[in-house]
């Protein structure tokens, strides 16, 4: 016993106090956003499909200012030759039923299309989040807010969305309200779900035990940490909610006559089908090229912001 | 299995789908004008010159389909004085005494008063509150038929009692006399072969669409041509008819043809129709394409999950992602575009119609393209998930092989978030599909709730409102007790302590 106790104590060795030292961290530099790039941009194929998608979105917000495209001047309405006319190199994409060039249309349509998916996105993710974390907090909340849920998420969304289209007129504000009416606590169902699986881990317990309050728990303890599983959310619920809108125009209850549509493209054009295929194939296309490229940029994106990945 | 649980959660259940009804209504009966419900009535369009008739059919509507409660004058005045008499006529011109009565009368009791446009005499109305018209509409939900049930001034001799004795068709039968339907209890040759007519459940009378019919009767009722076939009515006379003879119920007046064919006053019936009812269309067609996406879709995520990464899982991974982000309208459209290419299969339902198989193939398919990339994507997850857990390292050290350890230990684990889902798959079938259905021009129940919402029919959309949160609440339920019957780990009270 005695010896090996001499022996422990030649091994070490008094070190000396040194400020600069004692202050210095010796982990790798690390940033979290750099770390997300880094790893976003090291596929090829995820940067093809941001281009991709970049030039979609930019391409369709950008079109419609130069070409003037209104739904309610039809120029040629009058003229049957310009009506029907295959893709050419003087008609790109063709013109439809009315004479209208298909290019023009869509890429009106496709910027509404855009802005209804990121808007109605935006929104229900912030108010999701907002209500779910708290929820997934508090036990308390929970017991009412289950039941808040099983009555919103079973009125029928349908006679929601025509009611409303009924009372406010149909347009682009009543789609986006109707989109975010109810769709809010689905998003904050899952987060709470989340919220829960996360709330109780030890590094948590620890958190409340040194006091921190609820809301710095909730912003600087759990937020981030579902950073990966919101992006993967909001990756499924922009295309989703331009399919709705789809659906929705397809029922003739989307957006006014006076605003362009994919939706509303995809159903007047769809009986011409056999006839005339470009004018079904080609908003189908850019509808699903878009939705695609948003889809696969937001699956990646939530990939590369979960710090799991970062090694 | 705990009672107590279920049936505190059954409590909630109802008090959940009775705040849905709530909402339900507010939406349908203070939300959209009450005047637009007869943009689509061809007998209030008649009415256009005679805006006395046009105020006295509104109310009436309005008062049958629960808006109001519509008082006339004239029923008022006909208390007072007998028919004829000169006081009566006297009374019924406007700025009487009796009138003025009437007028003082209705707005103390807090109607709103007000005179028709012709004739200047007055009525009253008086909104009905939405709580109030929720709970009337649900007292009339649920009717028992006794033979006190009939009330018939003409007939006040009309037998009141039970017997035993045979149907038309030959089926034994529980007979009523006085009660509303004629045959009680009845068998016949049709699924499920004995049929009751003492409880019913009654949603109100479908207007301005399907005038006339109960909801239920859209709804569940064979639809297209009446399917005649020879019959012998109780008279003896015999005749093609449609007519199932368990519906009878008791008819007030009938006509030359009711004496012709039947001894009592049980002359109302329903008539056999040659296409399956819009109920059974969307519920077999959910059925084939729950098998096939069940079928493909679990054995796909299985496979994908076992070759993860390789090709097979990134070729599944990619029919996921257009499913996600291609809407359904979309390429159900292409699907059918390849399908009719390529085969010969027709490319609307009516083609060859319900009886033909060809005509459910495209249709099942379509409708089970999305379903089998979700199955995909959550068997595989679900298998990935199980895979990575430490049980199963544990048995690869204990020296079980691949198979053993998939088949017997991560395949049931990763089964039981599957199983939860299809007593809702199962239900969700009966609400049909609106693209599908639209697109393959199956009559089925997809297209109700879109179109009673347009044409107004607020009976229907409460009706559909009603039965669709019933099965949404109820098939949850029912998920979480098959979960429980197949893990035995799983304690529903105890996660509900816990969340």
């Amino acid at each position: 016993m005695m010896e090996e106790k001499i022996q422990e104590k030649e091994l070490f060795a008094f070190a000396s106090f040194d400020k600069y030292e004692s202050e210095h961290i010796a982990a790798p530099k690390y940033s979290y956003w750099k770390s997300v790039w880094r790893t976003f941009f090291k596929s090829k194929f995820t940067v093809g499909v941001g281009i991709l998608m970049l030039v979609l979105v930019g391409f369709s917000i950008i079109q419609p200012i130069f070409s003037g495209y209104d739904p309610l001047i039809a120029p040629n309405v009058n003229n049957p030759e310009m009506r029907f006319l295959q893709p050419s190199s003087d008609h790109l994409f063709g013109t439809d039923n009315v004479g209208n060039e298909v290019f023009d249309v869509v890429w009106a349509g496709a910027k509404n299309s855009i802005i209804i998916g990121f808007v109605a996105t935006i929104i229900n993710m912030i108010i999701g989040i907002a209500v779910g974390a708290v929820w997934g907090f508090s036990k308390k909340m929970d017991k009412w807010m289950i039941e808040v849920y099983n009555v919103i998420s079973n009125v029928p969304f349908l006679l929601l969305a025509m009611v409303l289209s009924y009372a406010m007129g149909a347009g682009m504000g009543t789609l986006i309200f109707v989109m975010c009416v109810t769709d809010w606590i689905f998003v904050a169902y899952f987060i709470r779900t989340q919220v829960m699986i996360i709330r109780d881990r030890e590094y948590n317990l620890a958190s409340r035990c040194l006091g921190t309050s609820t809301w710095t728990m909730i912003k600087n303890n759990i937020l981030p940490y579902l950073v990966s599983v919101i992006m993967t959310y909001v990756s499924r619920m922009i295309p989703s909610t331009i399919s709705y809108e789809v659906f929705l125009s397809y029922l003739g209850l989307g957006l006014s006559v006076k605003e362009a549509s994919l939706g509303r493209m995809v159903s007047v054009y769809t009986p011409y089908m056999n006839g005339y295929p470009h004018l079904f194939w080609i908003p189908v296309t850019v509808l699903a090229l878009l939705s695609i490229s948003l889809y696969i940029v937001g699956q990646k994106l939530a990939d590369a912001t979960d710090p799991r990945t970062h090694m | 299995m705990n009672k107590g649980y279920i049936l505190k959660r059954l409590l909630r259940s109802v008090i959940s789908v009775l705040l849905i009804m709530v909402i339900v209504f507010t939406l349908v009966y203070t939300l959209v004008p009450r005047t637009s419900i007869f943009a689509k009535d061809d007998a209030f369009r008649k009415l256009a010159t005679k805006p006395d008739d046009k105020v006295e059919y509104q109310y009436y509507i309005w008062e049958k389909l629960g808006y109001l409660d519509f008082v006339r004058s004239a029923d008022y005045l006909q208390e007072l004085y007998e028919e004829n008499s000169p006081e009566l006529k006297e009374a019924q011109k406007p700025g009487s005494k009796e009138m003025e009565d009437f007028k003082a009368k209705y707005e103390a009791e807090g109607y709103t008063v007000e005179t028709y446009p012709k004739s200047g005499r007055y009525y009253a109305y008086k909104d009905t509150p939405v709580i109030k018209h929720v709970a009337i509409w649900l007292s009339g939900l649920i009717e028992i038929d006794t033979p006190w049930a009939v009330d018939d001034e003409e007939n006040p001799d009309l037998e009141r009692g039970l017997s035993f004795g045979k149907t038309e068709s030959g089926g034994l039968a529980l007979i009523g006399s006085g009660s509303k339907h004629k045959y009680l209890l009845y068998t016949d040759s049709n699924f499920p072969w004995i049929h009751q007519n003492i409880i019913n459940l009654t949603f109100g009378e479908s207007y301005p669409t399907y005038q006339g019919l109960d909801v239920l009767d859209v709804l569940f009722s064979s639809q297209g041509k009446e399917a005649k076939r020879p019959v012998t009515y109780s008279t003896g006379k015999e005749g093609e008819s449609g007519i199932i003879f368990g519906t009878l119920t008791y008819k007030n007046k009938l006509d030359r043809m009711d004496k012709q064919k039947f001894q009592d006053n049980y002359a109302t019936y329903r008539t056999d129709k040659e296409n399956p009812s819009m109920v059974a269309i969307s519920f077999i067609m959910g059925i084939i394409a729950m098998i096939i996406s069940y079928g493909l879709g679990i054995p796909i995520g299985l496979l994908m999950a076992r070759r993860k990464d390789k090709l097979a899982d990134k070729i599944g991974m990619a029919y996921i992602i257009f499913t996600i982000a291609v809407p359904s309208l979309a390429y159900i459209f292409l699907f059918r575009y390849l399908a009719t290419s390529i085969t010969n299969l027709p490319s609307v339902f009516t083609t060859y119609g319900a009886s033909d198989i060809r005509s459910w193939v495209l249709p099942a398919i379509s409708l089970a393209l999305p379903s089998i990339a979700g199955l995909m994507l959550w068997t595989r997850r679900y298998v990935v998930d199980q895979t990575n857990q430490d049980y199963v390292k544990f048995a690869k050290a204990k020296g079980l092989n691949q198979k053993e350890i998939f088949r017997r230990h991560i395949l049931k684990n990763a089964s039981i978030p599957i199983m939860h889902g299809i007593p809702a798959s199962l239900a969700g079938c009966i609400g049909g599909a609106f693209i599908t259905e639209n697109i393959y021009a199956v009559g089925g129940m997809g297209k109700m709730l879109p179109s009673a919402i347009q044409e107004y029919n607020n009976t229907m959309i409460v009706a559909l409102a009603f039965l669709f949160s019933m099965i949404s609440v109820l098939s949850v339920l029912a998920g979480d007790i098959l979960i429980t019957k197949i893990d035995p780990r799983i304690s529903l009270t105890e996660k509900a302590g816990r969340s």
